[in-house]
């Protein structure tokens, strides 16, 4: 009896061994493909930053008008954020070499659900990238149109516009990823209203003066301005 | 183009006269009494030039007693012209320029020695003031007759504070009113200028022609005169567009300045230009409170709200002076005005926010200005108007160093 128990550990051990040995070198791999990986991509993201810095990839990106890449970057540097996508890269490229070391199956597996999934994300980070230059240009709009009508409420208005374009190209981003639709929708839908609510309150309480002279003015009663005011400008 | 929008029988009316000597376009809705007084002037202009006048008329409200009215001669021929067809462009400076545009391609047509533009209404048009366009180009071989008005305190403000002493510190020529509206061309310069236009002008790149008439002669081979035409009466102020029309006059100049800029970095110092006709300071200033108040207002509101977009735009140095500005003494120094433009104009070369932003957020900025100007004129004589307004000038010259330097060196010199 205590021989049997004896072999049949004997047996288990043996074969959880063999097992653990068998799977050694494939994390052996995985770790020295993942260090490596990590060196390189230290190496690279340095060379990168140090060719972007020298042809003055950030002023170049100011001169063309593309203000909004230095607000997402670290340190508002987009060659910092360029480098560190590349290193990412590489980094990611590592773990894959590492994992199929390790069991080529499951990575052929994850490679094709991860290759299956990134048209969404590549849609979804386009869907953000407009949505925020949209809300930005927008939100400016607003802003200047409403100090030039002299709104005390500009920066609110404008502030109310970036948040709402946001919202709405995130919901459809996360929608793109097909994260919690359905929660997702109703959420947008409740923030969204929200906020236009809360904006046509504001604005329509502090705009009471801007309205009665709006509506005088279709009317067709000239305002006191144009009668009284001797400046010409053209 | 608009000259497309003439119809078939006035384009055939013009097709039939071959040539002429002289093109006068109306822009303007004259009084049948004024329109006898000045057909009956350019009668009387010296070697009998054959004139064609493209009379303004809206097709609607056309009147045919205006020309009807006038005795026949063959050498000069009347042509109605719809000035503001519907396929004109939307806003009036365009519309404008495109009329100028046509009137000049029509020119060209008739093989015209010269053209003269009249868009403006004087209040006391006087018989021969047309003629002080005409002459110039005709017997002393002018390229370009500019219009000189008398300068009242309230009037002409964006001329007098940006786009006057602006062209005159980079051209070097001290031309009061360089976008007319009221000119004398003639054919070599109206030729350049067909030239350097696109296709399709005002619906293009904003390039337009008003603003490209003084870049031409300052930096070409081209004479320049002024003519003093009395007082001129300006459209009232529509305070919701004056945005658009600090963009739509703004935008063109300082295009018109990024293209000439190797040009205008070689000139130094300016030189005055004849100036034909007695130079009279107007006898009245206009009646009217100014609401100065509600003009600092805008400005504060401005400042409070649009740092974030001034900050872009304007250097620390120039920020904190405008910060600096005191409510109840308020005063925007001449040097800090200057420099203000001078940051918009570069920031507007390179893009630093979209244009029709950038020139939309300098609207409380001028109105700062304006309010200035009107707190520190406010009980002043014309000659103390027109001193005023000559210090402006000069200050913008004294800062151009700093132009050219920002422009040169943008990311390198900020101060």
């Amino acid at each position: 009896m205590w021989k049997q128990v004896q072999d049949a550990l004997n047996q288990s051990a043996t074969a959880f061994i063999t097992k653990f040995a068998s799977l050694l070198p494939g994390f052996v791999a995985l770790i020295l493909a993942l260090l490596i990986s990590l060196l390189l991509a230290w190496i690279v993201g340095i060379v990168v930053r140090r060719l972007l810095s020298r042809i003055h990839f950030d002023e170049w990106l100011v001169r063309r008008g593309l203000l909004s890449v230095a607000d997402w970057s670290p340190a508002r540097s987009p060659t910092l954020l360029v480098s560190g996508l590349i290193a990412g890269a590489v980094v990611v490229a590592g773990l894959l070499i590492g994992v199929a070391a390790f069991d080529s199956e499951l990575t052929s597996a994850l490679v094709r659900s991860v290759f299956a999934y990134v048209p969404n994300v590549i849609g979804a980070i386009l869907v953000l990238i407009v949505g925020n230059i949209a809300a930005r240009f927008l939100s400016r709009s607003v802003l200047i149109g409403a100090v030039n009508l002299n709104l005390e409420y500009a920066r609110l208005l404008s502030a109310g516009v970036k948040w709402l374009v946001n919202v709405l190209a995130v919901a459809m981003a996360l929608e793109h990823l097909k994260i919690a639709v359905g929660i997702v929708e109703l959420a947008f839908g409740i923030l969204f209203g929200g906020i236009v609510l809360a904006l046509a309150l504001a604005v329509g309480l502090g705009s009471k003066d801007l309205v009665t002279k709006s509506l005088e003015r279709d009317a067709g009663k000239p305002s006191a301005e144009t009668i009284e005011e001797p400046l010409r400008h053209l | 183009m608009v000259v497309d929008s003439i119809s078939q029988l006035e384009k055939q009316s013009v097709d039939k006269m071959g040539s002429a000597d002289l093109l006068l376009g109306l822009l303007v809705d004259l009084s049948p009494d004024d329109l006898a007084r000045m057909v009956n002037a350019l009668r009387a202009l010296p070697g009998s030039p054959r004139i064609v006048v493209l009379q303004n008329r809206d097709a609607a409200a056309l009147e045919p007693s205006a020309a009807d009215g006038l005795p026949e001669d063959s050498s000069l021929s009347l042509v109605p012209w719809p000035a503001g067809s519907s396929s004109s462009p939307a806003t009036p400076v365009q519309s404008v320029s495109a009329a100028y545009e046509s009137i000049f391609r029509t020119g060209e047509k008739l093989e015209v020695r010269a053209c003269c533009l009249i868009a403006s209404k004087l209040e006391d048009a006087t018989l021969e003031w047309v003629c002080r366009l005409i002459q110039p180009l005709l017997e002393d071989g002018f390229d370009l007759v500019a219009p000189c008005y008398a300068r009242r305190r309230l009037e002409g403000l964006l001329n007098n504070s940006i786009v006057g002493p602006l062209t005159r510190s980079l051209y070097g020529k001290r031309i009061q009113n360089p976008m007319g509206p009221d000119l004398g061309v003639s054919r070599k310069l109206f030729q350049c200028v067909l030239a350097a236009q696109p296709n399709n002008t005002t619906a293009g790149n904003g390039m337009h022609l008003l603003a490209s008439l003084a870049p031409l002669a300052g930096c070409d081979d081209i004479r320049v005169c002024q003519a003093y035409l009395g007082s001129r009466s300006y459209p009232p102020v529509d305070w919701t567009n004056l945005s658009s029309l600090l963009t739509e006059i703004l935008g063109p100049v300082f295009l018109a300045m990024e293209k000439n800029a190797p040009c205008w970095q070689r000139t130094r110092n300016s030189i005055a230009v004849t100036t034909r006709n007695e130079l009279k300071l107007p006898s009245s200033q206009p009646t009217g409170t100014v609401e100065i108040d509600r003009l600092i207002s805008s400005f504060q509101l401005g400042l409070r709200d649009l740092q974030e977009i001034w900050g872009l735009v304007l250097p620390p140095a120039t920020l904190f002076e405008l910060r600096r500005v005191s409510p109840q003494e308020f005063r925007i120094p001449d040097e800090l005005w200057v420099k203000i433009i001078y940051d918009f104009a570069l920031a507007h070369r390179l893009r630093t926010i979209n244009r029709a932003h950038l020139l939309a957020s300098l609207t409380p900025l001028y109105l700062g200005w304006v309010a200035s100007y009107a707190r520190e004129l406010e009980n002043a004589d014309p000659a103390a108007v027109h001193r005023r307004l000559e210090r402006l000038s000069l200050a913008y010259e004294t800062e151009k160093p700093y132009l050219i330097s920002r422009w040169r060196w943008p990311d390198r010199f900020n101060p």
